[in-house]
């Protein structure tokens, strides 16, 4: 660059491997702990009897299925909530009054507790049986606006001249829609629907309120399990658990990474 | 209602959602909170306002004030241990920022819950601070971190930081790098840079993302209750109580009304604060989305 600019500095590297050592190290601990036959003591030998335990169990199968279950619909109602709300909204030329958009961010902003104990309140209010379905609501209720914000960006950045040309071609409003708008943001509507179904798959508090006595999501099996002490069985589903995410997060982005290489070359 | 008219059939049934799912709840919680309640525990459809005198009393004020300087000093902790981080990544380029954006992101989308179980058994007595320490011989005693203040501190900061770290992420990389290059070229050290010119223009972006860091950190409530001791209580914790085990809603509502009332002022007066700065008058919400957005995008391209 040939400028006075200093480029280097060791400091600032220094400070976030140590960040990155302060992120992992309970959760890489953890995976450790799975393999240890005492987990509470570092030098107890190693063992593969908790993974083995863990595999035979069927205590946590059915929360499992519960979570992905919520997961799949509240995902899914989340993305076409906000996507018909950006779509919806993106029309507007001016501005969105405050009001707007401050119901708009509320979800998202409001302590957890909060919109837990007002949709719990709610639900009892409608006389809703609290079950699978008002989790998944609720759910919803705050993913969908994730989604909009993601999508309502992706909306901007579309070529207004794209859709004008679908318009003189003679298209109708419907085709453009489907055939022009939704295939050029569906990057967002993939990455709307993992984060909310992220979202959803992590949520204690919410999914604590809303679940009633007779459901158990896989956070909530798990809060249950650390109340009675750090079992082994929870070493084992911590060392799945980070696997998966780990194999999750790096397959998507050495997929991406790889194509962008190959389009590249 | 001019501004209603001609809004189309999509806008609509968004609006009824939000209306329904998140309005209407609240709007039951702020008049659950002008019930009484009667002995037995039960509601009653009285109205009074004896539940917000109540929150007034020196105990829970003392609890509030509590809170608030425990998100308060987590808030900063995370940005001062945010920017350089977001620094150390907006200056990196290529496959290295990409790495370093997955590095952060990870242990954030492994599950909330099991990050906290994370903390107490590195925490705990036995956990592995301990057991490092005392077979190196630096303690006799273990530390006694987790049930404490301490401990809830770690872990607000632990869950809290990557959120931080995005929106600052996000800002200085909008930051021209030439502005940086002029100030250098001009004969300003790192420290007049620092001050002078990345500091006026990330603020903004900076205080937003605080404020989206400080608002849940007021209201959270299973980092206090899995890491922090019985004696202690903090908002989230009591308010919850209120309802699962002091079977008093009307009492846990009128705290839930308050503490949003608090945090919507703050928010009001960001945005007071952000448009008598800027006539720009950007809507509060959209410079952290577009953090989301490149979140979402960057974790998982």
């Amino acid at each position: 660059m040939g400028s006075s600019v200093p480029q280097r500095n060791l400091f600032v590297a220094c400070i976030f491997w140590a960040v990155i050592v302060f992120l992992y190290s309970p959760l890489a601990y953890l995976m450790y702990q799975a393999f240890l036959v005492d987990p509470n003591n570092l030098s107890s030998g190693f063992t593969l009897q908790w993974i083995h335990k863990l595999l035979q169990s069927h205590t946590l199968w059915e929360p499992l299925m519960t979570s992905l279950e919520i997961g799949v619909a509240s995902a899914t109602l989340s993305v076409v909530v906000g996507t018909v709300g950006a779509v919806g909204l993106s029309h507007i030329k001016r501005q969105l009054p405050s009001f707007l958009q401050t119901l708009i961010m509320l979800p998202i902003l409001v302590p957890e507790v909060i919109t837990g104990l007002s949709l719990l309140l709610f639900f009892l209010l409608c006389r809703v049986e609290l079950g699978k379905f008002t989790v998944i609501i609720a759910h919803a209720s705050f993913s969908a606006s994730f989604v909009y914000f993601i999508l309502v960006e992706q909306l901007r950045k579309l070529d207004p001249q794209m859709l004008e040309a679908a318009q003189d071609l003679g298209a109708p409003p419907g085709d453009v829609f489907w055939k022009v708008t939704l295939p050029n943001v569906i990057p967002g509507l993939v990455g709307g629907w993992l984060l909310a179904f992220t979202i959803s798959f992590d949520d204690f508090l919410i999914s604590f309120f809303t679940s009633g006595a007779g459901l158990t999501t896989l956070p909530l099996k798990i809060h249950s399990l650390m109340r009675m002490g750090i079992s082994p069985e929870l070493s084992g589903l911590s060392l799945v658990m980070i696997c998966f995410s780990a194999v999750l997060v790096l397959t998507l982005f050495s997929t991406e990474q790889s194509r962008k290489w190959a389009l590249k070359g | 209602m001019k501004r209603w008219e001609g809004l189309p059939l999509p806008a609509v049934f968004f609006l009824t959602w939000l209306l329904l799912l998140t309005l209407v709840p609240f709007l039951v919680i702020l008049t659950m909170s002008f019930l009484t309640r009667t002995p037995e525990g039960t509601v009653q459809g009285t109205f009074t306002l004896e539940n917000y005198a109540r929150c007034f009393n020196w105990i829970y004020v003392k609890m509030l004030l509590r809170t608030m300087w425990l998100a308060s000093g987590a808030t900063l902790s995370c940005l001062i241990i945010g920017f350089p981080v977001a620094y150390y990544l907006a200056r990196s380029r290529g496959f290295k920022r990409q790495i370093g954006l997955v590095l952060i992101f990870v242990p954030f989308w492994t599950n909330f819950i099991l990050r906290v179980h994370g903390m107490i058994s590195v925490m705990g007595n036995h956990g592995l601070i301990n057991q490092a320490l005392l077979s190196m011989g630096l303690i006799d005693e273990p530390l006694t971190l987790l049930y404490t203040r301490t401990g809830v501190y770690i872990g607000l900061v632990y869950n809290y930081l990557p959120f931080l770290v995005v929106p600052i992420y996000s800002a200085l990389e909008k930051l021209d790098g030439s502005l940086r290059e002029a100030a250098f070229d001009l004969g300003a050290n790192r420290i007049q840079t620092f001050w002078k010119v990345v500091v006026p223009n990330i603020k903004e972006g900076v205080t937003i993302g605080s404020l989206f860091v400080f608002i849940p950190m007021m209201g959270e409530y299973v980092i206090p209750d899995m890491l922090g001791g019985a004696k202690e209580i903090f908002l989230g914790k009591l308010m919850v109580d209120q309802f699962y085990t002091m079977q008093d809603w009307p009492f846990g509502s009128a705290i839930a009304g308050l503490l949003s009332v608090l945090l919507l002022l703050a928010l009001w007066m960001q945005k007071r604060w952000s448009l008598s700065k800027s006539a720009a008058g950007k809507p509060i919400a959209e410079p952290l989305f577009q953090d989301w957005e490149n979140k979402t995008q960057e974790a998982y391209s």
